[in-house]
């Protein structure tokens, strides 16, 4: 093999995980190769994912304060807001995120190939480009960070026309009357809480009794009830038996229970599947676990020991901002770098309306852990910042142990908890004690003030 | 002023269509055929979300070449039937709203537009590869997961300007008496099909993606398109997969397949064989189509 096709690292898919792992390669002064099969760099994330899930979130939330702006001033929008033009602003954020990453794939040197990668061994991955023509490479330490797709189940015939998936339903040309949501999880609820603002009936179906069943009750109870409001209904404790569409106006969801749903459109997010069809994990002598994923360790090193696998390949957390710690870590460890010490207490963001976030232990798992716990509470509506916005939704949730001196989880639901939530995280990281959030002072008014009503909420709970 | 009627060259009278249709385009005196009526409709009808099919199923009664086409559509064999379809309303169920709407607008363009004296036959080989296009179009958008719902209407509308060429062109009145020839008729129609198009694009106040689509699905400037819809791009493969499948000499299998608009589409070899793949049911899903 010539030298042209040897490389220190290869990285499969350039998604969040495998451009973390590529230039943290590059930087230690590596040659490194990122293989990605579509035109663009920036995987699922950029292209299906986060950036435009969270711009149409954006764009809808502007739409709807415009919307109320307007009642108040007496003026009215037009009714048919095209999806077309949220959809516009879409593609431009997208394209601006995809050349950014491009451009910093192309400083740091990295040779990018375009094409379908597969093992050939443990050390060799041959590309098949869009022309048909392989290349092989040749590498010490090999990333796959290929990433998840939307998981279709048998029964539901996915058309990307009428019953659509997460991928899919970024191509709405219109709002849909109605649409029904498969699923209770982040992106179900996420999309579900966006189409609802934007007027269209929404269904969410679940087997859950309720949604996002993994973040504390009292914030998924504050979302089903914003999501009630804006006319959206969550169906728990079902199982579906079927979808399709009738051929004709309408899909036909049925339910075990015999209970026929009928919408518009139907959105199956039921799950993602790890995108390792085709890539010939065996040929390196790989097998997935069960579920389909690549079974790895703590350093997310697989079971040959110089191929890593990253990100959504390996399962939950299946977060973009995980991932790309995971990648920088993988190759720091691979080249035996210090990585720094391990991230604690990652927060997690969940972007429905109103948005959720939590970091640390949960109430329940303190009690557990602890034999009790106190808890404190603000909510928006009390603290000035809320009042002056004029929101009717928000709390925020502090977890002390049970003499209530140390800070162990914050949950917050409401606008800016993804962001307000790294106060608690750094709190956490740094053993901030909760008389701190007393003692010192926020800037007034803001939203950053519930910490501190919230924790007076502790002070006050303390036995005496 | 009186000009010697001559027996004209084709090259001549090539020029002198040229000129006149030129002429025309610049001045805006195109004589653009209006929407045939049901098909307006149709597309309101289509457009509104509000819409349901009783309201479509009551258009359609009005016109009974559309109503009994539909049924004939309905009962043929790419549809399959469980059995026999003999009521409008039992079409519409079978066929499916979006897809009576296509056809409904589809058939009431073709005897309007699409209906040329003498050349019948020219005629329904331009609307067969517009079906067909917009058929491989629906494919290649569900492969790339892009907007299914309006490829259709992107392909079959895209060379919407040809017709009223040769609408023109057979309504001119030239100093020849010579009657030009298809293939003067088919230059004259690749060449001005798009600015033609556009005009009547706007004229009968077509989506905006089918608009951007009509004037930008040629290899050389889908790339300009900016609609997220990804019309133009989408019907450029289409519009080449429609070739090959009605002419397979019109381009080599290997150019088609290493087409620029392939590479832009990310579509990989194996994408490719899975698009040839679907080429007897599309063929077998035009022929019902066609009147
Ligand atoms: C709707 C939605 C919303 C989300 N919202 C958030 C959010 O708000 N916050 C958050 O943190 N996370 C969010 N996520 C999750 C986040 O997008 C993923 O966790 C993240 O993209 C995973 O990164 P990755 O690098 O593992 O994979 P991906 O981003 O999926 O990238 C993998 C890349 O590998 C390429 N590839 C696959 N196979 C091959 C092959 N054989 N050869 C070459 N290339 C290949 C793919 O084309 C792709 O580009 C969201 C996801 C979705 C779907």
């Amino acid at each position: 093999m010539s030298n042209d096709t040897q490389y220190d690292i290869v990285v499969i898919g350039s998604g969040p995980s495998g451009q973390k792992a590529a230039i943290q390669g590059a930087k230690a002064g590596k040659r490194v190769a990122l293989i990605e099969q579509n035109r663009e760099v920036g995987g699922s994330c950029v292209y299906q994912g986060t950036i435009p899930s969270k711009t149409l979130r954006e764009s809808a939330l502007q739409i709807v304060r415009f919307q109320r702006t307007t009642e108040v001033f007496e003026f009215k929008l037009r009714d048919d807001i095209k999806i077309a033009s949220l959809m516009k602003r879409l593609d431009q954020v997208v394209k601006a995120h995809g050349q950014f990453m491009k451009e910093q794939i192309g400083r740091n040197n990295i040779d990018l190939f375009h094409g379908r990668a597969k093992f050939l061994s443990n050390r060799e991955v041959q590309i098949n480009g869009i022309d048909g023509k392989p290349l092989t490479l040749s590498a010490k330490f090999v990333v796959i960070g290929t990433g998840s797709s939307p998981r279709v189940p048998d029964n539901i015939p996915v058309d990307h026309e009428h019953i659509l998936d997460s991928d899919s339903i970024l191509s709405l040309v219109y709002l849909p009357k109605s649409l029904t949501v498969l699923g209770g999880g982040v992106i179900a609820s996420e999309y579900a809480s966006i189409f609802a603002l934007l007027g269209v009936q929404v269904t969410m179906i679940d087997t859950s009794d309720r949604p996002l069943r993994f973040l504390d009750k009292e914030l998924t109870d504050e979302f089903c009830g914003a999501f009630e409001e804006s006319g959206g209904k969550y169906q728990g404790e079902q199982k579906i038996k079927e979808a399709h569409w009738d051929g004709y106006s309408k899909v036909i969801t049925t339910l075990e229970n015999g209970d026929k749903i009928e919408s518009e459109k139907l959105l199956v997010a039921l799950g993602r599947i790890a995108n390792i069809k085709g890539l010939n994990i065996e040929a390196a002598g790989l097998t997935p676990t069960s579920r389909g994923l690549i079974p790895v360790n703590d350093e997310c090193q697989t079971t040959v020991p110089h191929i890593y696998a990253v990100g959504d390949v390996i399962g939950p957390p299946s977060l973009a901002s995980c991932s790309m710690e995971q990648g920088r870590r993988a190759t720091c460890h691979a080249l035996g770098l210090d990585p720094g010490g391990n991230p604690e207490n990652t927060p997690m963001g969940i972007y429905t309306i109103p948005e959720m976030s939590s970091v640390g232990l949960s109430e329940q798992e303190v009690i557990e852990k602890f034999g009790g716990a106190i808890v404190g509470r603000s909510k928006f509506n009390e603290i000035a910042r809320g009042q002056i916005s004029g929101m009717t939704i928000g709390l925020l949730k502090m977890i002390a142990d049970p003499k209530g001196e140390k800070l162990l989880g914050v949950h917050i639901v409401g606008e800016g908890a993804t962001e307000l939530i790294h106060i608690g995280q750094m709190g956490l990281l740094n053993n901030v004690k909760i008389d701190s959030f007393v003692e010192n002072i926020f800037n007034f008014p803001t939203l950053a003030e519930a910490y501190r009503v919230a924790a007076l909420d502790i002070t006050k709970k303390r036995r005496r | 002023m009186t000009t010697p009627t001559t027996i004209s060259t084709e090259q001549e009278i090539l020029e002198e269509l040229r000129a006149t249709l030129l002429n025309q385009l610049e001045q805006g005196k195109l004589d653009l055929p209006l929407l045939p009526q049901v098909a307006n409709q149709v597309l309101m009808v289509a457009d509104d979300p509000n819409s349901d099919s009783s309201k479509l199923s009551s258009l359609i009664q009005q016109d009974q070449a559309l109503a009994a086409q539909i049924l004939r559509i309905a009962n043929s064999p790419a549809y399959m039937p469980r059995s026999p379809i003999v009521s409008l309303q039992q079409a519409i169920a079978w066929l499916g709203l979006n897809m009576l709407s296509g056809i409904a607008f589809s058939v009431s363009v073709q005897s309007g537009v699409f209906n040329v004296k003498g050349f019948e036959k020219e005629v329904k080989g331009l609307w067969r590869h517009a079906m067909t296009t917009g058929l491989f179009g629906k494919e290649i958008a569900r492969k790339i997961r892009h907007n299914v719902e309006n490829a259709f209407l992107c392909g079959l509308l895209h060379g919407i300007g040809k017709p009223v060429i040769l609408h023109t062109i057979l309504n001119l009145r030239t100093t020849s008496e010579t009657k030009p020839t298809w293939s003067v008729i088919e230059q004259l129609m690749n060449e001005y099909h798009v600015q033609v198009g556009k005009k009547l694009a706007e004229s009968w106040k077509l989506p905006d993606p089918v608009q951007e689509t009509i004037l930008m699905y040629q290899d050389h400037m889908y790339a300009q398109a900016t609609s997220p819809t990804k019309g133009a791009m989408i019907t450029c493969l289409a519009t080449h997969m429609a070739s090959f499948q009605l002419d397979p000499s019109s381009i080599e299998e290997d150019v088609l397949r290493t087409l620029p608009v392939v590479q832009d589409l990310n579509f990989y070899p194996e994408d490719m064989d899975a698009l040839m793949e679907l080429q007897d049911t599309i063929r077998s899903s035009v022929e019902c189509m066609i009147l």
